[in-house]
């Protein structure tokens, strides 16, 4: 099992590395929408339990009465939800590019356990990743003016994973952090849809105030004429708001 | 020099006290007691590890010692073990011991003492134990954390089938614990307070990732656990063997059998050790191993092939000569080379072994998946095989395997490969048949044939040549060709007698011809059919040999049911032949196959000889027929089916039943034989033993009763479903007698009628007239019949009347008028004939009412006498007072002859007659608008037709206040008498 997890590794690291290199060799999409929409369907994907967890607790035995209920995401272990979405979008974005290094990094320790489903969803978190890194980029190059903002205080990165004591410890810690994880990303989907919900508000508020196109469209080449005052949707200082509440 | 005397003398004093110790050592045994114990916990093997010297030995001594070592656990008193641990002792050397323990040290602190004794040959005394060294405790305990609950032991690798203890240290105190190995609670031993041990007895394998045993506070989160890996158990390679292609490199390959791999432990190693070359090498795969042939011409290999795990070895070896296990590789470039229709050479090569090596091969021809040919041959390098005895148009797959002839080990690997043989002329003619039918009065021949099977087509038919020479005509031909893969075609003819050709054609050339004869003659159908019974394998068909010189029979069928189209099949038997079995895999139960048995004679010509039917397996019927019931009666009934096909039913009927049902109580009639349904009813059951007869009367019913019936048929496996009764009702046993009675009166009645129609005219003149002739009127014949006294003809002369006027009616056509008497101004228009009954008063101005007559008590004759005038009449003149024909009175008196002459005598008094009209008068009761216009017919009051009734019905006296009506008419004819 060691062995052809060491076989695998070398072509799982390959095949990262090509992907890796496509993504940054390849452009972004410079449209805002179908970055937010492929960041959602990813995370919508990266959320799902059957890529990771369900396959984890069924191979290490956990599924069974006694074990299963604590199989549970240790508090602080990801950011929660709230935490995600009082961060401004920069922040937002470098929180979750580096938690998901983390993820990637824990994930690669679990080679031996999940040889095959570790490293697809392994290759889901560097596009994913690439993603942000566009989207990080569309934000920041609509706001190249504005005195960048530092990164908002979050729950912090999750820690990097220390030696299992015993294989049962090592188990339920696992299993917790696979928990975790996709409860994390089904907190970033929750946050990226209010980002698309927030964002039609503020089309349709700022076609009130000027028909100026939002960045990422195709008309955001050609700046505002006439002295029209630029308006962003994504202000930097303007917090998410839950959904189904107007920004104030 | 004084110094060098002390020095002198303390040497010798050492060395005397070292002789004196030696002295004393070797000659009795002096207590050595373990110093320096220490004890160590490895969690790892669970094994407390001790280790002590012994100061007390002089230098360069060694002694034989034995070490008693004891443990106790919990506490000191609680021995658990006692062992002796004998060895040779130098001084100050460290000495180990270890022990493992079953249960896990971290859940017990356990105490360690030991003593030591002499054990040396050298020393003749027995020894004796010195003192006890004093309790070392090892509490591995202390090395535990916080957590208020631990299992032990941690990540403990056994072997499948072990027993393992387990066990917990709880810090919370509580009872409350239970432990689950996989989810199942196991239960053990409590050994502290905190301490329960559990002891897993045969453990088994349950997956890689390890067994699950936890322990959990009930009703509270806290958990604790361990893995335990249960590896299978290490196998034996089984089937270890080595071999070579090149005589260069051996490749061992065996058996593995189960990976015992886990989270824990790799996968088994194999390791492939050489005895002679005393070389060794680490097999890269889990059965099979390269090993390199030494270049020194070693001849003779001893291989150990060795598994070992964490836990076990398994070895097992094998000694060979190199040149035994040679195992050729495989040939290769096999190709077919001049490829004809019968022969084919086969050309391959073989990689060479060593030096002039000489390899056996074998050559395998196959057709269809079998071999057909086996041949050997022995080459070096190059192989060549020619093969004979092919099939035209076949494939042949041909394969070659090699073996090393000095000494056979092994054949090597298969080489295949396909190839086709060329065509050649089909050899066999194909099988013609033909089917005679006259087609709008031309004979018509269908030709049928079967397509010749791969071994005589020896190639692609392309198509077939038929044909035609006409006998009569010899010189007559006609040639068809009809292309592949038809099988039949259709030919018409004339009365003459042909000889038809048939001939299949391939790219190289004809088969040889199919010669039939036919004739336009039909052929002679009167034969009779017999039976045929089916079998497992078909129909078995036997037949009467041809009186005469017979080349041959056929059987003729159709594989397909009867209201399917034909397809014709046919079998062709030999001279000496008169039975077969016709089998076919289209043939099916319940249907009915019709078989015709032809005789060939030696003009080829067929003659029809016999006809058969059977089933392969007869069936019930399916379906019942559609009965008719007629003639229905209050006894009987008549069932008629003649309909029903018994040819196409799944058996032979062989009859009918049919069943009765008779209402509650009635017997069976004789002829019916009493019967129980399925469904536990009670039925009367008729048999008919001829499947020709198709109808049956019932008959000894009741009348007013109702019957159920049904027709079914039956075979020689069984009958028809009873599933659907049909009822019937018996009429009344008079009924049809009144039928018989009514139905002519009814029709008696309209006859009637239609000719009182036709005659209706007639009748009218004869019964009512428009103008009535009272002696003509049947009325007269009904008052003679009745012969009611009361009812007579009013005599005109008993009346008084006081005018009567005649006035034509409009309806001349029907009023017919005396011409001869008519007045030309009478004639002008037509009025009604009215009796104008007028008064006598003198004040009398104006005409008086009218009356219309139009009865048959007055006829022609008395209208004619009246002519349409106003005919004074006086009440005390007797009415033969008055004038001759013109008068009222001579008017009366002919009326009164008539009646006379018919009635008779009517008793005075009981002849009076009273009129009563039917249509009132426009102006009844005001007699001052009476018309002063007597003529005109507006005011007349029209009688179509009047009835006698007797007197005193009308007794009113006359009144100056009657009216004209009919009423007053009455009144005033009263006065008639």
């Amino acid at each position: 099992m060691r062995a052809q997890c060491m076989r695998r590794t070398p072509l799982s690291v390959i095949l990262g590395l090509l992907f890796l290199s496509m993504t940054a060799t390849s452009k972004c999409l410079g449209k805002y929408h179908e970055l937010l929409l492929q960041l959602r369907r990813q995370a919508d994907l990266m959320q799902d339990t059957s890529t990771l967890l369900d396959p984890y607790i069924h191979i290490q035995g956990l599924d069974t009465p006694g074990l299963k209920e604590h199989c549970r995401e240790c508090p602080g272990a990801f950011p929660s939800e709230d935490a995600l979405r009082g961060l401004s979008r920069q922040g937002f974005l470098q929180t979750l590019n580096a938690t998901l290094g983390l993820v990637l990094h824990r994930l690669t320790a679990l080679c031996q356990d999940l040889p095959e489903a570790q490293q697809l969803v392994g290759l889901n978190i560097r596009g994913f990743r690439s993603n942000i890194h566009c989207m990080s980029q569309l934000l920041r190059s609509s706001s190249e003016a504005e005195t960048p903002e530092p990164t908002q205080p979050g729950p912090g990165p999750t820690p990097p994973p220390t030696p299992p004591s015993d294989a049962f410890q090592h188990k339920l810690k696992s299993c917790r952090f696979l928990h975790g994880y996709h409860r994390f990303m089904h907190s970033v989907g929750q946050v990226l849809q209010e980002w698309g919900e927030s964002r039609s508000r503020s089309r349709s508020r700022s076609r009130r105030h000027s028909p100026c196109r939002a960045p990422g469209d195709t008309a955001l080449a050609r700046p505002c004429r006439g002295g029209a005052r630029r308006t962003w949707p994504f202000r930097r200082d303007r917090r998410l708001m839950p959904r189904g509440q107007l920004p104030r | 020099m004084a110094v060098f005397a002390v020095f002198q003398t303390t040497f010798l004093l050492a060395l005397l006290s070292l002789r004196t110790y030696e002295s004393e050592v070797l000659s009795e045994p002096l207590p050595l007691t373990p110093e320096s114990l220490k004890v160590s916990v490895n969690s790892t093997c669970q094994c407390l590890h001790l280790q002590w010297t012994v100061h007390s030995l002089a230098y360069h001594q060694e002694l034989k010692m034995v070490f008693q070592i004891q443990i106790s656990r919990f506490k000191t008193s609680n021995v658990i073990w006692v062992e002796n641990y004998s060895t040779t002792v130098k001084r100050n050397q460290v000495l180990h011991w270890s022990w493992e323990s079953e249960l896990p040290l971290e859940c017990a602190a356990h105490f360690i003492r030991m003593r030591s004794m002499v054990d040396d040959a050298r020393i003749p005394k027995p020894g004796f134990w010195s003192n006890w060294s004093s309790w070392e405790e090892a509490d591995a305990q202390n090395m535990l954390g916080h957590d208020p609950l631990f299992v032990f032991p941690k990540d403990k690798l056994v072997e499948e089938g072990s027993n393992v203890t387990i066990c917990y240290v709880s810090r919370i105190h509580q009872d409350n614990i239970s432990c689950y190995l996989e989810g199942v609670q196991i239960y053990g031993e409590q050994l502290d307070r905190s301490v329960s041990a559990f002891e897993l007895k045969n453990v088994s394998f349950i997956r890689e990732k390890g067994t699950n045993v936890f322990c959990k506070v009930d009703q509270g989160g806290v958990l604790g656990g361990i893995v335990l890996f249960v590896s299978k158990v290490l196998e034996e390679p089984k089937d270890f063997s080595c071999e070579t292609q090149d005589l260069k490199t051996l490749t061992c390959t065996w058996d593995p059998g189960s990976d015992t791999g886990l989270t824990k432990q790799p996968s088994q190693s194999y390791t492939l050790f050489e005895s002679f070359s005393g070389k060794k090498t680490l097999c890269k795969h889990r059965n099979w191993c390269d090993w390199q042939v030494a270049q020194d011409s070693q001849e003779t290999y001893n291989f150990t092939l060795l598994a070992e795990n964490y836990l076990r070895k398994r070895s097992v070896s094998i000694l060979f000569n190199l040149t035994q296990r040679v195992h050729p590789m495989t040939p290769y470039n096999l190709l077919p080379k001049n490829v004809g229709a019968t022969e084919a050479t086969m050309t391959w090569k073989v990689h060479s072994i060593g030096n002039n090596s000489t390899l056996l091969c074998q050559l395998e021809l196959l057709a269809e998946g079998k071999v057909i040919q086996q041949s050997n041959v022995s080459i070096k390098v190059n192989g060549e095989y020619l093969l004979s005895e092919l099939e035209p148009d076949t494939e042949y797959v041909a394969r070659v395997r090699c073996a090393y002839t000095n000494h056979f080990w092994k054949w090597s690997e298969l080489i295949s490969q396909k190839f086709n043989t060329a065509e050649a002329a089909p050899s066999e003619a194909p099988d013609v048949w033909r089917n005679l039918k006259m087609v709008s009065g031309h004979p018509t021949v269908s030709l049928f044939w079967k397509p010749l099977s791969k071994v005589h087509a020896n190639g692609k038919i392309l198509f077939y040549n038929v044909i035609v020479e006409n006998l009569d005509k010899p010189s007559r031909f006609e040639v068809l060709s009809i292309p592949a893969p038809a099988s039949s075609t259709e030919l018409t003819l004339d009365q003459c007698s042909y000889q038809i050709h048939v001939t299949a054609h391939n790219s190289v050339g004809p088969s040889p011809a199919s010669v039939i004869v036919v004739s336009g003659d039909p052929e002679n159908e009167e034969v009779e059919q017999g039976r045929v019974n089916g079998t497992e394998d078909g129909f078995s068909v036997s037949w009467k040999p041809q009186s005469g010189d017979a080349t041959g029979y056929v059987v003729e069928w159709c594989d397909g049911p009867q209201d399917l189209p034909c397809v014709l099949q046919w079998k062709n038997l030999g001279p000496n032949t008169t039975s077969t079995v016709i089998s076919s895999g289209d043939f099916r139960p319940g249907v009915r196959y019709n078989f015709r048995i032809y005789g060939i004679s030696t003009k080829r010509m067929a003659h029809l000889l016999e006809k058969k039917a059977g089933y392969l397996e007869e069936l019930a019927p399916s379906d019942n027929p559609q009965v008719v019931m007629s003639r229905l009666t209050s006894h009987s009934f008549t069932l008629s089916w003649k309909d029903y096909p018994t040819e196409s039913q799944p058996g032979f009927i062989q009859g009918y039943h049919v069943y009765l049902k008779p209402k509650a109580g009635e017997q069976c009639h004789p002829a019916f034989e009493k019967t129980v349904l399925p469904e536990d009813s009670v039925c009367c059951k008729y048999t008919i033993d001829n499947p020709e007869q198709k109808t049956f009367v019932v008959e000894n019913l009741q009348p007013e009763s109702v019957y159920e019936f049904i027709v079914t048929p039956y075979t020689s496996v069984g009958e028809g479903p009873l599933d659907a009764f049909t009822k019937v009702t018996t009429p009344d046993e008079y009924s049809h007698t009144l039928i018989h009675i009514i139905l002519p009166m009814i029709f008696c009645i309209l006859i009637v009628m239609i000719i009182c129609y036709l005659k209706s005219q007639w009748l009218k003149e004869k019964c009512y007239p428009d103008s009535p002739n009272p002696y003509k009127s049947s009325v007269l014949s009904l008052i003679k019949s009745k012969e009611n006294p009361h009812l007579t003809i009013m005599y005109v002369n008993d009346c008084v009347p006081d005018a009567i006027e005649v006035i034509n009616k409009p309806e001349g056509s029907k009023i017919q008028f005396l011409g001869t008497r008519k007045s030309p101004t009478e004639t002008e228009f037509t009025k009604p004939a009215c009796l104008y009954l007028l008064p006598t008063e003198k004040n009398y101005s104006g005409p008086g009412p009218c009356i219309c007559f139009e009865n048959f008590t007055y006829n022609q004759a008395a209208s004619d006498f009246a002519s349409c005038g106003h005919f004074p009449v006086t009440p005390q003149a007797p009415p033969h007072q008055l004038g001759p024909l013109t008068s009222p009175e001579n008017l009366l008196k002919a009326l009164e002859q008539n009646y006379m002459n018919s009635l008779g005598e009517i008793p005075a008094g009981e002849a009076n007659l009273n009129y009563v009209s039917q249509l009132a008068s426009p102006t009844s009761g005001d007699k001052d608008s009476l018309p002063t216009n007597p003529p005109e017919p507006a005011l007349c009051s029209e009688y179509k037709m009047q009835t006698a009734i007797p007197l005193g019905l009308a007794s009113a006296p006359p009144s100056e206040n009657s009216s004209l009506s009919s009423t007053t008419l009455l009144g005033q004819g009263e006065h008639c008498r």
